[in-house]
């Protein structure tokens, strides 16, 4: 407590000495976190970290010309010099009339911490014997169930709470914390000339929300098999199902065009869209920021506004765009909230492979190697990692290939939804089923 | 009085403090040790709507601390540099020692000495923002003056001042200031109904000299033509065909085909498709590929790499064979090999990580041209994204923002964003005709590896490799 007493003190006195600095509002957040890693390969610790981290952000707005400002060193001498020279080089620009921080009756808490219950108490009381303990068991699990010739294996932990501060000019002054657990193995197999590797990761606010170490030895067994004698089809239109735990590669599509900077900076394929059909009517993404124990729930947005849930697309429309309360002013707009939250997409009556029964080919996709998006036109490229799949049935292991297409055209062309929502990450997604997607190979 | 820091004294420590932590980090014992001191200073400015109306500052400072047992790593650390706080730090790494410690005492002797491959003129602290504005607004003005097709230009520069003093247990301590600078043009063109955008960027370890007449235009000028030209491509094929790289930027496949699988932590581990390879043929006679740190001002040069191991040019491929991994000092001890200078990390809070520097091939024998009309059909990789490779299975991948057709030896229409996926082995075995115009590329790249981002650079002499995939949207 007394370092959260500590992190408030911070966050006025940095809004306070800007303010006497001549600075007309002033957002100061002040963070604390702590955080561990551990790494185990061979039946040993590979590397340990620890830390502690402390920061402080000031937003200073001066008649209308802003800067944006983080530092590490905390000393008050070094942050009373930090701050003078925030406050200069506002000065040095030019008027914004956009630059404002939200009224203070916009900004609040969308949901108390005992409703976001973001702050598993356990980290309070895990020990590093029980750290090693899960590390070690995790990869004593995964050499129990070799996938093949085995050539490394290996398991990660990492761990962490923060505590975050927000206190503005306008009144506003808050306090939020939230802890973070994530467990994963890794291993790479023998395959002629190759060294195909796998890998899989859990993470969740509570610790007991992870899943089981076998659990987890099973899974990345499974994804290692799927390695092995892998390689390219013949290029083609196939069915395409993306699987439900990388299925927010393929969503996350639509973050580029309908971010404030792209729209405003006249570069959106969805520029034109809002109230419009984007995709199927079967995709519905819902926003949710309040979601209970949701790794990517938040107490307050980037500006201090009240995070709600909003849908982003519904039955196929797009509903909203990310407009901060900047991007809004320029465009004239409402503003909604600067970045994405956890995004939730209902699940599908029927299991992935039940659809896929009808195809004789399609491809599912497991993994995604490099590839890119352009927002302006909605292109996109990837390089995929996955299976052929023959009547429902995975077959051969595919690697070397890309699918290619059109974002506009990909969303409408999204055809069933799995029944297997992914709710490791914050995106909760079930398998997406598209009807004809262009794949490269051979 | 002399600083015994060499002018570092923005750290708050001396001597006597740091031998403190030293002892702390190596109460267990250690082969090897280290303290990571930083401090850096960040300016950024940027123009939109017209009007220079954003800036940043930052400041970042800390200590990390780094015990070594054998192959295995205990590390922490802290931005309060406090003798009390950086001794906590210390006993956490030490902790790593507990079960298998060494004795080595920690003996903080005299200042190593360094090469100065980015010599710095003029601090960019010492940069007024009203020097930093006349540049953008010219950049600005300049876009809108070369395409009246141009509807919005955003610009922006950001410049760092990282100074770093590393003290390890052996006695060696050095200093490094190591300058950043990095502009950004962004253009969105549009004609009739069609809308595209087009960005450059240059980056360098160097000061305000850097941003030369020549070097200001060139920014601006492909900002523009990369939106103008996007206007008329189209996507390409897609299967297996010809790839040409031109010169320069392409050099990112023999960072994502080559370079992560030769960094030797990971040949340490067997993890890497090219372990067990030394000495072996990978790549066809007259194929050379060098991870250099000093290239003079290159964003990926370092004077000495983050655990203080001199630096160097290291040929990891000569004429086909593979002759040296990129190694830390662990990887070093492991191999028994000297460290190459490749010991870098993304800040104090990250733990030190063979990593590449500048990454390029030497130049080959051909014309550019000629390499062009010797292909009946095939792709022409002009400007490039991202990449990613997966170490084992040596599969990598790397986007083409725009490129050409190339249909019986001759350019014959602008293609764009597309995706090639390949072997890296298979790749470099596919090599068919080098050039002779190697370009090392002043881009802002960012490697990325287990979660840190480090600077490099990389470079390529125009390249014809016989087949690779590419992943367009046509039939």
């Amino acid at each position: 407590m007394t370092d959260d007493r500590e992190l408030i003190d911070l966050a006025d006195w940095a809004v306070s000495a800007a303010l006497r600095l001549g600075a007309e509002e002033v957002a100061a957040s002040a963070s604390r976190s702590d955080q561990i890693q551990l790494a185990w390969r061979a039946g040993k610790i590979e590397q340990a970290s620890e830390a502690v981290s402390r920061g402080l952000s000031v937003a200073v707005l001066v008649g209308d010309r802003y800067t944006s400002n983080a530092t590490s060193d905390l000393r008050k001498s070094a942050l009373s010099s930090f701050l003078a020279d925030c406050v200069a080089a506002a000065r040095e620009l030019e008027p914004d009339v956009a630059r404002r921080l939200p009224a203070p009756e916009e900004c609040g808490r969308g949901a108390s911490e005992a409703e976001l219950d973001l702050d598993d108490p356990v980290w309070l009381t895990r020990t590093p014997d029980q750290r090693a303990a899960d590390v070690a068991g995790l990869e004593a699990a995964i050499a129990e169930r070799p996938a093949g010739d085995v050539v490394s294996t290996a398991a990660n932990l990492a761990e962490g709470r923060g505590v975050s501060v927000r206190v503005t000019s306008g009144g506003f002054s808050e306090l939020t914390r939230g802890a973070w657990f994530s467990l994963g193995g890794e291993t790479t197999l023998r395959d002629g000339e190759r060294r195909p590797e796998a890998a899989v990761g859990y993470a969740a606010r509570y610790y007991r929300d992870l899943p089981s170490l076998p659990f987890i030895a099973d899974d990345l067994r499974v994804r290692a098999e799927e390695r092995l004698g892998s390689g390219p089809v013949s290029s083609g239109v196939y069915p395409a199902i993306i699987e439900n735990r990388v299925a927010g590669r393929i969503l996350g599509l639509l973050l580029g065009p309908i971010a404030g900077i792209t729209l405003h900076e006249g570069r959106s394929c969805f520029r034109r869209s809002l109230g419009e059909p984007v995709g199927s009517s079967l995709l519905t993404i819902l926003d949710d920021p309040l979601i209970p124990r949701g790794l990517a729930s938040h107490a307050w947005d980037g500006d201090g506004r009240r995070p709600v849930r909003r849908e982003i697309v519904a039955k196929g429309v797009l509903r909203s765009f990310y407009l901060n309360t900047y991007y809004a002013r320029k465009l004239g707009m409402t503003p909604t909230s600067g970045g994405r939250s956890n995004w939730v997409v209902e699940a599908g009556p029927r299991p992935w492979q039940a659809v896929a029964a009808d195809w004789p080919q399609a491809i599912l996709v497991t993994g995604f190697l490099g590839g890119n998006a352009n927002p302006t036109t909605g292109d996109f490229s990837f390089g995929i990692r996955g299976r052929l799949v023959e009547n429902g049935v995975p077959t051969k292991a595919l690697s070397e290939m890309n699918m290619a297409g059109n974002l506009g055209q990909i969303l409408h062309d999204l055809v069933a939804l799995g029944d297997d929502v992914w709710t490791y990450g914050s995106t909760q997604s079930p398998a997406l089923i598209f009807g004809g997607v262009r794949f490269s190979g051979k | 009085m002399t600083d015994p820091l060499g002018g570092f004294s923005a750290f708050g420590v001396d001597l006597a403090g740091i031998r403190r932590v030293l002892a702390a980090a190596t109460t267990w014992g250690a082969d090897d040790a280290d303290l990571y001191f930083e401090h850096t200073t960040g300016h950024s400015v940027g123009l939109s709507d017209g009007a220079v109306n954003r800036a940043s500052l930052s400041t970042d400072v800390g200590v990390g601390v780094r015990v070594v047992v054998g192959d295995q790593v205990g590390y922490a650390y802290t931005e309060d540099l406090s003798l009390e706080a950086m001794l906590g730090a210390a006993r956490t790494a030490a902790t790593i020692a507990r079960t298998a410690g060494r004795e080595v005492p920690p003996v903080v002797s005299g200042r190593g000495t360094s090469p100065s491959y980015y010599p710095v003129g003029r601090n960019w602290e010492d940069v007024a923002l009203t020097e930093r504005i006349p540049l953008i607004r010219a950049w600005e003005r300049a876009a809108f003056a070369m395409d009246p097709r141009i509807q919005k230009v955003q610009v922006s520069l950001a410049d760092a001042d990282k100074r770093v003093l590393i003290v390890r247990a052996d006695g060696r301590m050095v200093t490094d200031h190591r300058p950043m600078t990095q502009a950004y043009v962004s253009c969105t063109a549009a004609s009739g109904e069609r809308t595209e955008s087009g960005s450059h960027n240059l980056a360098a370890r160097d000061d305000l000299a850097f941003y030369t007449a020549d070097r200001q235009d060139r920014l601006v000028r492909l900002a523009v033509d990369r939106a103008i030209d996007a206007l008329g491509a189209t996507t390409a094929p897609a299967g297996e065909m010809t790839v040409v790289l031109a010169a320069g930027s392409s050099g990112i496949l023999l960072h994502e085909a080559i370079g992560h699988g030769m960094e030797a932590d990971f040949n340490r581990k067997g993890i890497s498709i090219y372990a067990d390879r030394m000495g072996t043929r990978i790549a066809p006679p007259g194929v050379s590929v060098v991870d250099d740190a000093t290239l003079p001002g290159a964003r990926g040069s370092l004077n000495v790499d983050d655990e203080a191991s001199d630096t160097e040019r290291t040929v990891l491929v000569e004429d086909g064979i593979l002759k040296s991994y990129l190694h830390d000092r662990i990887s070093a001890r492991h191999f028994g090999v000297a460290p190459t200078g490749s010991g870098r990390r993304e800040s104090f809070r990250h733990p030190v990580l063979p990593r590449m520097r500048s990454t390029y091939m030497e130049p080959g024998p051909y014309d550019p041209e000629e390499i062009v009309r010797s292909v009946e059909r095939g792709i022409l990789c002009e400007t490039f994204g991202n990449g990613q490779v997966q170490i084992g299975a040596g599969d990598f991948s790397f986007y083409v923002r725009s490129g050409w057709m190339i249909e019986g030896g001759q350019r014959t229409r602008r293609v764009k964003d597309v995706n090639l996926i390949g072997n890296g082995p298979d790749a470099l075995a596919g090599i068919e005709m080098v050039g002779n115009d190697l370009v090392i590329d002043e881009g802002g790249w960012t490697c990325g590896k287990d979660g840190q981002g480090v600077p490099v650079s990389q470079g390529m002499p125009t390249v014809k490799v016989g087949r690779l995939s590419v992943g367009g949207g046509q039939g």
